[in-house]
């Protein structure tokens, strides 16, 4: 199907929770991220879609391949792409997050990609600002680029995710990746497990529409898909669980875990891994089983459609108003 | 020896499971009980125990014992422990860790704990629940139980930090095995070595209220309703402490209570004398809180009674009562001190036998602590009414402190049988 038969226009010029997507919105977002990913794959990666408008990439927190793949993703759209890095410069001098929003709206940058460390600091910016905000991460709550990256990846191999039965195991309680990719995978209709020590899921988690298991073996039943957290080394001390090695004993992914999932079996992590701990190495490295690079690559052409889209959206806005006076 | 069938006639047999006490006897094939009644066909079996006048009922099980390290000069070895056991009348007991051995290292757990099997009596371990009991970072629980541990303990440490005790009570629950504390609140029970009272007034001891057992089971059982973890009470001792747990327990939950034979057969009075064989954690404690907890043990509310068996070097009892280390032997004389109990009316002899038998068994899921057709033939002989006298001398450990010594005791161990063998004989 194509956008035309739709007749329907992306509608937003947010992404800040993956809650605020329909199926139709993340069709558009994948249907444009398989076009960018086969023109990533060429040596004529550019584009002018974009051109005219400025991203600023608003890092409050250190990243290194988030913010790689959304600085590369507006640069390849012509946009003109601002980083940064904030965690060095005003609220280290004790700027209110307020302030420094209005102060970097008054530069005039057309969407703002942040990440932060508080809950819901994306939206506060974007009621603050006015701005097109894309959430790259806010504390523990939304990565709403990356379940829709995992998702795009799963989609390239199976065409569809739904029906699909997937496996997130690791360290929930802290991850806005899990989140994000709850909220996705229920909005596809994807059937959703999770595995982790009672320790690191959240006490409520029996409501959030998955399967809960804290025995791997079990809950890598006939899985299609296991994606692997990664897992802070300072959880990994006694506070959360009693060492890395116990973890990587209980719940970590090794090929002979997986030889009661699907035979066709993906591998997933967000990275950065770490290998003996959460994900055995051969397994990271096994190429018919791992797709951890492949969700590197899905990951620039799914910040371009994103991109590509609030873009046209606030061109379509400016439009609006500009033909209402 | 080892008959291939052995039947035990005559007896009174007394199986607390089935709450059964009356005439009767087993008859045991390669080490299962495969006939209970008054009917056993002697010509099936190779040979013959009469049992008349004794009480037959299942080996003794004890969740809370321990031993010294292997090279202690004079020390209680796995030997002597396990000797000392199948005196007292245990079939099955349990290494639980404490200060001096926190088991608390995943390292070799796994290979110490095949290293206990073969002993005669069955030796298992618990481990420890945080390094070092330190109640701060959690130890490797999941391999220790993939080692074989049956339940995380934590010594005489409760732990402090409420946060620590909620990840504890979530992290265990997965493995669906007990976490044993002990109920005190750290600030108020740190340091002191006595019963908040008016003894312990006079003396200008420094003491514990009852209150602060009280407050940690509250504490803990309300964490383990919000974790879903098992709460195990590790002795249990006020009845300040057991009213929290009925508290708790009418919110429908699962906690278990363990009571220590010091706390129903003793009480502060005995340590008047500040004679340091009477220093316990938790101390002594008043006679009302002992009168309270018996009942509770006839009340089923107890689920076992444990020995808190612990052999100390005489150097460590040699010191003044508020100085001298806690604790004392109690395998070879657990038993003669609950009979104490049923003699004076107290106790009935079916519940003292349960709290020692199949209820600890049932804790663990073990199928041993119960006389039934397909059950271990782990067994006791035991005559109800022997005079006796306690002489830390001819204990069968080297070592000797224990606060029932020159007491009189009736009734006494003769024969125990694990497995259908016979690993202790009074006459032999």
């Amino acid at each position: 199907m194509t956008r035309a038969a739709f007749s329907y226009d992306f509608p937003h010029r947010h992404l800040i929770s993956v809650a605020d997507l329909n199926p139709v919105d993340i069709r558009i977002i994948f249907e444009r991220a398989a076009h960018w990913l086969a023109v990533n794959r060429t040596p004529d990666k550019s584009s002018d879609v974009l051109k005219g408008l400025t991203v600023l990439n608003l890092f409050f927190e250190a990243s290194t391949r988030t913010q790689g793949s959304f600085e590369m993703a507006g640069k390849r759209l012509g946009a003109d792409v601002v980083n940064f890095a904030v965690a060095h410069s005003s609220a280290s001098k004790g700027e209110s997050l307020s302030d420094t929003a209005r102060t970097l709206a008054a530069m005039r940058p057309d969407i703002m990609v942040v990440r932060h460390s508080a809950t819901g600091a994306p939206r506060f910016l974007a009621e603050r600002t006015g701005l097109a905000v894309v959430n790259a991460g806010d504390g523990m709550h939304e990565h709403p680029t990356q379940a829709l990256l995992d998702s795009f990846t799963l989609a390239q191999h199976w065409g569809e995710v739904g029906g699909k039965r997937i496996l997130i195991v690791g360290d929930i309680l802290h991850s806005r990746v899990a989140r994000s990719n709850i909220g996705l995978l229920n909005i596809l209709g994807a059937e959703i497990r999770l595995c982790a020590p009672p320790t690191l899921l959240p006490s409520d988690v029996d409501q959030w529409g998955c399967d809960v298991f804290h025995d791997l073996d079990d809950a890598l039943q006939d899985c299609d898909a296991v994606m692997a957290l990664r897992q802070q080394k300072e959880r990994m001390s006694g506070g959360f669980v009693p060492s890395a090695r116990e973890f990587f004993h209980l719940f970590g992914l090794t090929h002979e875990r997986l030889e009661v999932c699907s035979p066709d079996v993906l591998v997933m992590h967000p990275g950065p891994m770490n290998r003996g701990t959460e994900i055995h190495t051969k397994l990271a490295d096994d190429p018919e089983k791992s797709v951890i690079l492949e969700q590197v690559e899905s990951g620039v052409a799914v910040r371009m459609a994103v991109l590509e889209l609030i873009g046209e959206t606030i061109r379509r806005d400016f439009h609006s108003r500009e033909a209402g006076q | 020896m080892s008959e291939t069938s052995l039947a035990i006639i005559n007896a009174r047999l007394v199986d607390p499971a089935s709450g059964h006490d009356g005439p009767g006897g087993v008859l045991i094939e390669d080490g299962v009980i495969v006939q209970t009644g008054g009917e056993i066909d002697v010509d099936a079996a190779d040979a013959v125990i009469d049992a008349k006048g004794c009480i037959l009922a299942p080996a003794l099980i004890d969740l809370r014992c321990a031993k010294e390290a292997a090279l202690t000069p004079d020390g209680e070895t796995l030997d002597t422990l396990t000797a000392g056991a199948a005196a007292g009348g245990f079939g099955t007991i349990v290494l639980a860790p404490n200060a001096r051995a926190p088991l608390d290292k995943a390292d070799g757990f796994a290979g110490m704990n095949r290293g206990l099997a073969k002993r005669g009596v069955n030796v298992l371990s618990a481990c420890g629940a945080t390094q070092g009991l330190a109640g701060e970072q959690m130890a490797e629980i999941g391999l220790m139980v993939r080692g074989g541990a049956v339940y995380a303990g934590q010594g005489d440490r409760p732990i402090s930090d409420t946060r620590t005790m909620r990840r504890l009570l979530a992290y265990t629950s997965q493995f669906d095995i007990w976490l044993s504390v002990r109920p005190a609140d750290w600030a108020l029970s740190a340091g002191t070595v006595a019963l908040e009272s008016d003894w312990s007034a006079r003396m200008g001891l420094p003491a514990e209220p009852a209150l602060s057992e009280r407050i940690a089971i509250e504490r803990d059982a309300a964490l383990a309703e919000l974790s879903g973890g098992k709460l195990m009470i590790d002795r249990l001792s006020t009845a300040d402490g057991l009213a929290a747990l009925r508290r708790a327990r009418t919110r429908d939950q699962e906690i278990a209570a363990t009571v220590a034979v010091a706390h129903l057969t003793l009480n502060e009075v005995d340590a008047g004398g500040l004679d340091s064989a009477f220093r316990m954690d938790p101390p002594l404690r008043s006679e009302a809180d002992r009168r309270a907890l018996v009942e509770a043990v006839t009340s089923g509310e107890i689920d076992a009674v444990v020995t808190d068996h612990r052999p100390t070097p005489f150097d460590d009892k040699g010191e003044p009562f508020a100085l001298a280390i806690a604790g004392t032997m109690s395998l070879e004389t657990a038993l003669g001190a609950m009979l104490g109990l049923v003699h004076d009316g107290q106790l009935e002899l079916v519940d003292a036998l349960r709290v020692m038998t199949c209820g600890p068994a049932d804790l663990l899921g073990l199928p041993q602590g119960r006389i039934t057709d397909g059950a271990p033939a782990d067994l006791i002989l035991i005559d109800g009414d022997k005079p006796w006298v306690c002489d830390p001398d001819r204990f069968h450990s080297a070592r000797g402190n224990c606060a029932w010594a020159g007491r009189r005791f009736q009734g006494q161990v003769l024969q125990t049988l694990v497995g259908g063998v016979t690993i202790y004989n009074q006459k032999a």
